[in-house]
């Protein structure tokens, strides 16, 4: 125990000894805050949205979606070409540098995608990185990236999921290694890690510039604050400068006092109730449809999203995000009726209503105001309110099968970016419906756009019409920051501090 | 540790005749607030059906977070007004105070029970018995109590019936250390003696001649292990790993009322005066029971 | 002295590996270590290898002895959010919450014992009725609550202080406040009680009589003999601190070891609340075993008793 006593002495000497740290334009520096303790700044392990936001300040891949004109440009590769249905060749960037020195090239590609696509090297989404089989080098500045079958969507993952590394770096420190001390080519370089705590980033020097351009502010300082109103208090007492995910009703009160500017912007997250028809967690009332759609007729979804959602928030019906390729809208949809419901319970033989667990990680408010409208029509709903990675190893084991999740597509503009996580028996796969993972199968390795959209709306619909889930609204996020400080929201929830700049 | 369990006695039992007095007079007034509270809170629970007419779980989205009646724009029908998801706060608030007094009351009987029956015996028998019961109060000490609940409750669910049952199978400890050193002290008086003589069964002494001598330390040990008791499952709700929501547990209006605290405050003063009182109040009363049955005051 | 001293010691290990036995049962009643490590998409097969390379697949003694051999050598295993060994992960986080404890148990002292002292030399003033108030007051309060109602003042409405983080000493200032609160009330009646009694007692009397200034009858003879159980009852209190710091550590988002152990909680972290579990423990049997010592070591009457 000595040492953490002599810690906690010379922690209360340096305490003492400096004065309060200031936030904003005065020392250049951003403060602003996680919501969530991040596993690790490894952006292939962990899963959260805060580490994808990290790693788009750190790394950066092949390929960049312009956010104005949706369209690809290169960004580590200069050029690239489809060599043949399976094969993708890149022509990269000359003179580009890590962090830490290191020349950027060839071999730093390949050794990046064939550790990830590695089954023995457990990235936390497979899903993002297996549809490549790996990738080869054809000289110093060029190389092909082979993939699993037909895969239309690789610029799209490319440009979103796939960071590249240092190949020396990484093959002597490995994910422990870059969780401690990152190092990417990306605009900002990582001063500092205390994991889960705090983060400081700072301008890269010698950036290379390319379709992200120069960062301006100098430092980004990040801290993990929990609760929104602890970030409120550190936003109105100056301690930071910038949140986001501000619910909607604090932003409402923020945006009347015009003190701050507040943004909204949709996002691609939607929210829905799964529900265990497969019986993952043995037999139970969700086996039957009708129980399904009674739950999507007793929640009044229009009035959640009008009153606590609010913003660009609307009910979705389809189980995908209505922009994305695929997304057919024509589907059974559930509107608010309760009377309906309850035929339904009795039809399926719950006349005296039932009592069911119910799993949700966040917006505990929704999740409440579902369960009253499930007590509406006699469904008893325990909450059982877990972190998100406690969440997912119960599903992983196939129980918590009826709850209200999100998705966030990793903000991917292409439906397989959410059936193939959800109707592909992976393990939040409750409907395990082999009709419907054969039409994704085939959606997802067409390179044809008829085919697909034509594969993708039969799943869809019978999702809806199985009421597989009951998908319920898209999100929107609230981002509040100081007038000092320059920055417009963009509709994939991942905030850029290097488009940031002071005003 | 040894003086652990002593210690926490003292400041419950023992206090020099002269600041009895003084206490005592302090004490009536305490003992007067402290039931007079406590009768309205219980009030408050038993008739929170007629007292509120409003369902504490029906919620409506298009009313929510109408402000109490001493702001401005409050709705006549909803007195202290309503909550995030519109459900009517005074309801809420009615029917927490019985969850409160529940956990408190059941809690505190459980431990009681474990408590009383480790001191009891290990006071009245003595020796090894006494090397056992004051070992497990040691160990029980030894566990932080927050950090036990809120793992055994992420465990197995947060239920009300499961957060009683961890509180008061980890809130004996103070039972057991005041009524072991209350039947010690009887123990060797010449009535029990007496009975021993007489060839009375132990069961029947320690019902019949030791109990009602150490009844008073037991009810005012009990009184503040309802507000114990209280206040840690006030505590578990915040942290979200105590009662679950729908329930109007007052620890969890807070926790939610939290997110709005800057804009709408009253979200939390409500709750968080509502819990201070009640708690405040068993304190008071536990005091000033204390004061005026302790066998010292009666000399 | 040294007798008294093993038995002492003697009793906290077996306290501590009685705690330990506990908790670790108690964790280990719940849940599928291996499916948690396993990660998505992990097969049977998979799970089973976990089983095998951590061990889960042997009886629950094995696996205890096993952890706590490895425990007693500063190894708790590795975490299974943050994937990094929890003794790297706690010693960090660890000495913000013992410096919050010593900051706490300082504060709640510096206003307690003076305050018992004034209460005990005028009892029944205004000084002794606020006192007792304010230690009533402080048993009652919901500490939670109490911390919100502080950010809402003092670092909303008069910006006066930072409302999270452990950056500064300014930050420590409020949890400083509502951690100590909790402690304040029984250190207050402690040092009250104890200095009613030795003011009361023959050779303060003496004293008195003797002529000695009302100064130095109250501060060298009174409050040295009152203070001895005040010490030991704040040594139990620190310990208790340490453990009750989680609910402050949350409000102020202070990274500390509580705040770890909630988080972690939610998580079903085990590998990180089984060793926070034991060192909360340890630190409250450590306390309360130097406590004891000096206590014996004053007080020769202890070691026979």
């Amino acid at each position: 125990m000595k040492p953490f006593l002599a810690t906690g002495v010379i922690a209360l000497t340096t305490a003492l000894s400096c004065g309060q740290v200031f936030a904003n334009k005065s020392d250049d520096t951003l403060h602003t805050a996680f919501s969530k303790e991040l596993e690790s700044v490894d952006f292939y392990f962990q899963s959260a949205r805060e580490g994808t936001i990290f790693a788009r300040q750190v790394w950066d891949g092949l390929v960049y979606r312009d956010q104005t004109t949706g369209d690809y440009v290169g960004n580590l590769a200069s050029s690239w070409k489809w060599v043949d249905e399976t094969t993708l060749e890149f022509k990269l960037r000359e003179g580009v540098k890590f962090h830490n020195g290191e020349e950027f090239d060839a071999d730093d590609v390949v050794f990046t995608v064939n550790y990830v696509v590695n089954p023995d090297n457990h990235v936390t989404v497979p899903g993002n990185v297996n549809w490549m089989k790996g990738a080869e080098k054809v000289d110093k500045y060029t190389v092909r990236i082979t993939t699993n079958g037909p895969f239309p969507a690789a610029l799209e993952y490319l440009s979103g999921l796939v960071a590249i590394y240092p190949n020396d770096y990484y093959a002597e420190v490995g994910p422990s290694g870059m969780a401690l001390k990152p190092v990417g080519t990306g605009p900002y370089r990582v001063e500092s890690v205390e994991p889960g705590k705090h983060f400081v980033l700072k301008k890269f020097d010698g950036y290379y510039g390319g379709p992200k351009g120069q960062p301006s502010i100098g430092t980004i300082d990040i801290r993990t604050i929990p609760d929104i109103n602890t970030q409120l208090a550190e936003l109105f007492s100056g301690g930071i400068d910038m949140i986001w995910n501000v619910p909607a009703d604090q932003a409402e009160q923020l945006a009347a006092m015009d003190q701050f500017t507040v943004a909204n912007e949709s996002t691609m997250r939607i929210g829905y109730i799964t529900m265990d028809a497969a019986g993952r967690g043995g037999e139970g009332p969700f086996a039957k449809k009708e129980v399904r759609q009674a739950i999507g007729y007793a929640i009044d979804r229009q009035a959640i999203v009008e009153n606590l959602l609010k913003g660009s928030s609307k009910v979705v019906n389809s189980a995908c995000f209505p922009s994305q390729f695929g997304c057919e809208q024509d589907v059974e949809t559930y509107s608010y009726d309760p009377a309906k419901a309850k035929a339904l319970l009795a039809e399926a033989g719950y006349p005296d209503g039932l009592t069911v667990d119910f799993y949700a990680y966040r917006n505990r408010p929704y999740a409440e105001a579902m369960m009253a409208y499930l007590a509406d029509v006699g469904i008893k709903a325990n909450l059982n309110y877990l972190k998100y990675s406690a969440l997912r190893d119960m599903q992983k084991k196939g129980s918590a099968g009826f709850g209200f999740l999100t998705w966030g597509s990793n903000s991917i503009n292409d439906v397989s970016a959410i059936t193939s996580q959800f109707f592909k028996f992976g393990d939040q796969d409750f409907a395990r419906d082999e009709e419907v993972k054969t039409w994704l199968d085939t959606g997802d390795k067409s390179v044809d756009d008829k085919v697909r959209k034509e594969n993708y709306s039969k799943a869809l619909k019978k999702i809806a019409e199985e009421a597989y889930w009951i998908p319920l609204f898209s999100y929107n996020s609230n981002y509040v920051f100081s007038k000092d400080v320059a920055f417009t929201p963009t509709p994939d929830e991942i905030v850029r501090f290097f488009d940031m700049s002071w005003k | 540790m040894a003086n652990a369990p002593a210690l926490t006695a003292e400041t419950i039992v023992a206090i020099s005749p002269g600041a009895m007095l003084r206490r005592r007079i302090f004490g009536h007034y305490g003992l007067l607030f402290g039931l007079s509270v406590l009768a309205l809170v219980v009030a408050a629970a038993v008739f929170a059906p007629l007292l509120a007419d409003h369902n504490p779980y029906t919620q409506d989205l298009f009313a929510r977070m109408k402000p109490p009646f001493w702001m401005a724009g409050w709705d006549p029908d909803h007195l202290l007004g309503t909550d995030q998801l519109g459900r009517d706060y005074l309801a809420r608030l009615l029917y927490g105070a019985r969850i409160s007094l529940l956990i408190g009351i059941v809690t505190a009987l459980i431990s009681g029970m474990i408590g009383t029956a480790l001191g009891v015996a290990a006071g009245y028998f003595g020796g090894k018995v006494d090397l056992v019961v004051t070992f497990l109060i040691n160990v029980r000490l030894a566990m932080p109590v927050v950090l036990v609940a809120l793992a055994i409750v992420a465990l197995f669910g947060g239920s009300l019936q499961i957060v009683i049952l961890v509180l008061g199978f980890l809130l004996w400890d103070r039972f057991a250390v005041v009524m072991r050193s209350s039947v010690m002290q009887i123990r060797g008086l010449e009535y029990v003696n007496a009975a021993r003589a007489i060839g009375c069964s132990t069961t029947r002494i320690v019902l019949s001649e030791i109990m009602p001598n150490v009844v008073n330390n037991l009810i005012v040990v009990m009184t503040l292990e309802m507000a114990h008791a209280i206040l840690l499952e006030a505590a578990l709700s915040f942290l979200g790993l105590g009662v679950q929501p729908p329930t109007p547990s007052w620890g969890l209006m807070i926790s939610e009322g939290k997110e709005m605290m800057l804009f709408q405050p009253w979200l939390i003063t409500i709750p968080g005066v509502a819990l201070f009182l009640l708690v405040l109040a068993i304190n008071l009363l536990g005091d000033g029971l204390r004061d005026v049955t302790a066998p010292e005051a009666k000399g | 002295m040294l007798a008294f001293a093993l038995k002492r010691l003697g009793l906290a290990v077996l306290v501590t590996f009685t705690v330990s036995v506990i908790s670790f049962s108690l964790l280990h009643l719940s849940g599928d270590p291996a499916a948690a490590i396993a990660g998505e998409n992990a097969t049977a097969a998979d799970i089973a290898a976990i089983n095998r390379q951590f061990g889960f697949d042997r009886p629950l003694t094995v696996q205890y002895t096993d952890w706590l051999w490895k425990a007693l050598h500063g190894d708790f295993g590795e975490s299974y959010y943050f994937k990094m060994p929890v003794a790297d992960l706690i010693s960090d986080r660890l000495s913000i919450t013992m410096l919050l404890g010593v900051c706490s148990i300082s504060f709640a002292l510096l206003t307690a014992v003076p305050l018992g002292v004034a209460a005990a030399v005028r009892p029944n003033s205004l000084i002794d009725r606020t006192a007792l108030f304010l230690s009533v007051a402080g048993q009652a309060m919901p500490s939670f609550w109490f911390g919100l109602i502080m950010i809402v003042v003092f670092s909303i409405k008069f910006r006066l202080l930072p409302p999270s983080g452990s950056e500064t000493w300014r930050h420590f200032i409020m949890p400083t406040v509502v951690l100590g609160y909790y402690a304040m009330p029984a250190i207050m009646r402690l040092t009250r009680a104890g200095m009613l009694e030795v003011l009361n007692a023959d050779y303060i009397r003496t004293a008195r009589a003797k002529g000695a200034g009302a100064g130095r009858v109250l501060f060298k003879h009174a409050l040295r003999n009152a203070i001895v159980p005040v010490v030991s009852l704040s040594a139990v209190q620190m310990g208790f601190m340490l453990g009750g710091s989680i609910v402050v550590e949350a409000i102020f988002a202070l990274h500390g070891a509580g705040y770890l152990a909630w988080e972690s909680i939610s998580r079903h972290d085990l590998p990180t609340v089984q060793a926070l579990i034991l060192i909360f423990s340890c630190f409250y049997i450590l306390f309360t075993l130097l406590s004891d010592l000096a206590n014996a070591w004053l007080d020769p009457r202890i070691r026979v008793g």
